[in-house]
């Protein structure tokens, strides 16, 4: 049954998969522990004649306490050890220094993405300046917004880095997941979420809105592709050569 | 306690007058009895109600965009298309009033609303609720709250539609439909509250001469703590729904931050400033002590059809009664595992994890116990007893995927999957709906006076039982595949694709499933009148309600009571018979005996003048 989880792409995913197949393998043994003696039990102690009786007993103290103290045991390690990875992927002091920071910000139904343009520097970004044309309420006074790249529903990482996501919402609450690499996080507007996971392997994935936001709660999906660094750069760069071009042009057209 | 009781009968005596009149019987009756079978009668139709959107979620999930056959172009024309297939629209508007629906129009009256009402009075030996105004009152906001929330399906824009954990903005953002919700669940967390403060006194001052709290059934003391938790906790859950309402209506912004961009209305009057989180945590302040609600009744109704019909005391009586209160508060403090990736400080997740964790120990110490009854029993499998042991198993199962997603990483990639959806069926569809069918065939004979059906009841259990699995363990499968919740076409996604055959299957075990619950209802209709008459106490058990006619009449018993022990004193060597009624005095013990010895002597001698 394993099988049917997504290929796992991600580093941290390693770690998911991990305690899942743990989980999993305890679960098994405790259903299969706790069924055999109850089918067993269902065959032997029927009743065969009427008024017959059973055994009159109340109860073990012993027994009591040993089902309570061995689950007791066992789910508090469980806890514990999860920890260890729930730390390693949330813990804002364990997370690793980013190679590339992108934006995300979710609208009913669809995913924007913000990169920093060639200056490597975000504009200033203010909630008030949030508008249809303006998802991310970039400070239009702000120079380093100016070469900010942005997008629908397509985003580009390089693969072997470690991307921090910045994670936002304009209208409703959304779910930015990304099966393959085991991330799921909550779009909350009025609020920025950091999410930070790592790709093994190129190829095209996909991304889903995991939380309800509307009816057309289905169609948020949008495309993630791994590249080589030297691809994405090339990327990139193409992205910012149609942004001048398109200002270019948009200017050119406000001039006449 | 005497004083209470009699107090409890004065005031029944004065309404009791000119109670020949037919709607004071039927309608606003003040007898528990009878507000029992309201409550079980209106949430039937809601169960169907329920039911039937259940199955147009499923058909729109196995065969995404066709026609729903036969009726398909009846429906309305906000609710399909054209050609008749089910709309995004109106896919959203049903999975919110499924889910709605049937936690707070069918589960909670059926455990707390009928089992609660039937149960408590008399099990405890008292002639009434301590409050049957009160009663009346919180039967009737239940029907009056449930046709305030369909009633969005006239309005513009239809049901609510933000799920029935209505996160806002979502919710503040919505239709009108949305404010009956909001409205509705406000007078159906009344109805609750009355219940809760009924059932809590009367278990207090009305036990029947001689019972002390640990003669109680665990029916009654699974009640008695659900009562509690409703008391704690439904208040916050009206608190949070009266912001959300005024969020609605009056522009405030208790869960709205600043500048919403939502082209269909005018957020100019809205200042924002709110928190989307707030509301999460006050939902689930309720909501998760909730889910305890809609399962603490069934493992009490399903300890004591165990311990009947295995003809064995309960094993470890108190540790069960231990269990129950330390589920109700470890429920209090465990919410937030509903929150792990809501954007909320990861350290809170590692807390509501331990804590998580640990509320998963009483769970298994029940099952256990179940386990320890009926090992050396005599079982005799019933109606009420196949489905209480299908309870148990199927709990396990449920309880088994709540530690998958209780561990936080695990959790980030299963939170809002198909899985979650399996956990919750597996809790409260095999966990708290067959406790109860399992408590509805038990006391059938009670409530009607006559016995239902055993050959129907055994088809509609084993058709539900391998169609409930067939319907909700894929659903594991599917979350292990990543597939979201609440989406109205899972082909959009290609990772998706390939479990379409198992969406198809699914599907139709839900029909069957869904259809199968006629059989239930058959046997109550047909068989509550012209069922064969019941005798006082058809399963040899030992409460107290046995001890009533069948049907009780009005004030219960036609005689005194006296509590001499515990109910689980099945096939107790002082007692002849395999069970000891709660009532039996010792000297009628005695008496017992003597009689039984002179009629064995006089066996002998017959066989020995052969
Ligand atoms: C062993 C005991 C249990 C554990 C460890 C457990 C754990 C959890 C967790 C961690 C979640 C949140 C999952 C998520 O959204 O990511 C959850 C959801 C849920 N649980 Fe449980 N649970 C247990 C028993 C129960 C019981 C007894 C019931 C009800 C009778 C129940 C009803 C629900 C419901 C309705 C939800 C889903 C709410 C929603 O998002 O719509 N659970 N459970
Ligand atoms: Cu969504
Ligand atoms: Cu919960």
């Amino acid at each position: 049954m394993l099988d049917w989880l997504p290929e796992n792409v991600s580093v941290f995913g390693e770690g998911v998969d991990h305690l899942f197949r743990l989980i999993y393998y305890i679960s098994i043994a405790i259903f299969l522990l706790v069924n055999t003696i109850y089918i067993l039990f269902i065959i032997r102690y029927r009743r065969k004649r009427k008024g017959e009786k059973a055994y009159h007993y109340h109860g073990n103290n012993l027994l009591e306490f040993s089902w309570t103290a061995l689950p007791f045991a066992l789910f508090l390690f469980l806890a514990f050890y999860s920890d260890g990875i729930w730390e390693d992927i949330k813990y804002s002091e364990k997370k690793p220094n980013p190679d590339l920071v992108v934006e995300v910000m979710g609208q009913a139904y669809l995913w924007h993405f913000r990169y920093p343009g060639s200056d490597g520097i975000f504009g200033r970004r203010e909630r008030r300046f949030i508008s249809p044309t303006n998802p991310f309420g970039v400070d239009p006074e702000d120079p380093n917004g100016r070469d900010d790249l942005t997008g629908i529903n397509t985003m580009h990482i390089p693969v072997n880095k470690t991307i921090l996501v910045r994670l936002s919402s304009m209208d409703v609450i959304h779910s930015f997941f990304l099966p393959n690499m085991r991330v799921k996080q909550d779009a909350v507007p009025g609020q920025w979420v950091d999410v930070w996971f790592n790709s093994v392997k190129t190829g095209e994935y996909e991304i889903a809105c995991a939380e309800l936001c509307g009816s057309g709660h289905y169609l948020m999906r949008a495309v993630l592709t791994v590249q080589p660094q030297r691809e994405f750069d090339t990327w990139i760069d193409e992205q910012y050569t149609n942004k001048r071009v398109s200002l270019a042009s948009a200017q050119a057209t406000t001039n006449e | 306690m005497e004083a209470a009781l009699h107090t409890g009968h004065d005031g029944h005596a004065a309404g009791h007058g000119h109670s020949n009149s037919f709607i004071r019987t039927y309608v606003f009756s003040t007898d528990h009895k009878m507000i029992a079978k309201q409550f079980m009668v209106t949430a039937f139709i809601f169960l169907f109600i329920g039911g039937a959107f259940a199955l147009f979620i499923r058909w729109q999930l196995a065969y995404p965009g066709e026609p729903i056959p036969v009726i398909g172009t009846m429906l309305p024309s906000t609710w399909v298309n054209d050609a008749g297939a089910v709309t995004a629209e109106w896919y959203t508007q049903l999975l919110t009033m499924h889910g709605t629906i049937m936690i707070f129009a069918v589960i909670i009256p059926l455990l707390v609303g009928t089992f609660g009402n039937f149960a408590i009075p008399l099990m405890i030996g008292a002639d009434d609720m301590a409050f049957p105004f009160l009663n009346m009152v919180s039967y009737w906001l239940f029907p009056i709250a449930g046709l305030i929330m369909m009633a969005g399906f006239f309005m513009e824009g239809g049901m609510a539609a933000s799920g029935w954990t209505a996160y806002p903005p979502l919710s503040a953002i919505a239709s009108p439909g949305q404010t009956l919700w909001i409205v509705s669940l406000f007078l159906i967390g009344f109805s609750s509250i009355l219940g809760g403060v009924n059932y809590i006194t009367t278990v207090l001052n009305m036990r029947a001469p001689g019972m002390k709290m640990f003669d109680l059934p665990m029916t009654v003391w699974a009640v008695f703590i659900t009562a509690i938790i409703i008391v704690i906790g439904t208040p916050v859950l009206a608190s949070a729904l009266a912001m959300l309402f005024m969020d609605n209506f009056l522009h405030t912004s208790f869960f709205q931050p600043e500048n919403l961009i939502v082209p269909t209305r005018d957020m100019s009057r809205t200042a924002g400033g709110g928190q989307p989180l707030l509301w999460q945590h006050l939902f689930w302040f309720y909501s998760h002590p909730a889910v305890y609600i809609m399962i603490l009744p069934g493992m009490g109704v399903v300890s004591d059809v165990i311990s009947t019909f295995a003809r064995k005391p309960l094993y470890g009586y108190r540790a069960m009664v231990f269990a129950i209160v330390a589920i109700a508060f470890l429920g209090i403090v465990v919410w937030g595992h509903h929150m792990f990736q809501s954007g909320m400080n990861p350290l809170l997740g590692t807390t509501f994890m331990v804590s998580t964790m640990v509320i998963a120990v009483p769970s298994a110490i029940k099952t256990f116990n179940w386990l320890g009854t009926m090992w050396r029993g005599k079982m005799e499998f019933t109606a009420p007893m196949l489905n209480a042991v299908a309870f148990v198993s199927m709990f396990v199962i449920g309880g088994l995927s709540g530690i998958f997603m209780a561990s936080t990483p695990v959790d980030v990639f299963i939170h809002d999957t198909y899985f979650i959806v399996g956990h919750i069926h597996y809790v409260l569809f095999g966990g708290s709906l067959f406790a109860v069918f399992a408590g509805l065939y038990y006391w059938f004979p009670k409530m009607s006076g006559r016995m239902y059906s055993e050959r129907l009841a055994k088809w509609h259990f084993w058709i539900t039982f391998v169609t409930f699995n067939g319907t909700f363990f894929p659903m594991h499968i599917l979350g292990m595949g990543g597939m979201m919740r609440r989406i109205y076409d899972p082909t959009v996604y290609d990772f998706l694709k390939p479990f379409q055959p198992m969406n198809e299957f699914i599907t139709i075990n839900a029909m069957i499933l869904g259809f199968a619950q006629l059989l239930l209802i058959a046997n109550f209709a047909w068989y509550w009148f012209g069922g064969r008459k019941a005798k006082r106490n058809p399963w040899r058990a030992n409460t107290l309600e046995w001890q009533a006619p069948s049907p009780p009449p009005h004030g219960n018993f036609d005689r005194p009571l006296h509590v001499y022990r515990g109910p689980y004193e099945y096939s107790a060597p002082e007692s002849v018979q395999d069970y000891l009624p709660q009532t039996t005095s010792p000297e009628d013990l005695v008496e017992q005996r003597r009689h039984h010895e002179m009629r064995l002597s006089q066996v002998q001698q017959a066989e020995h003048l052969d």
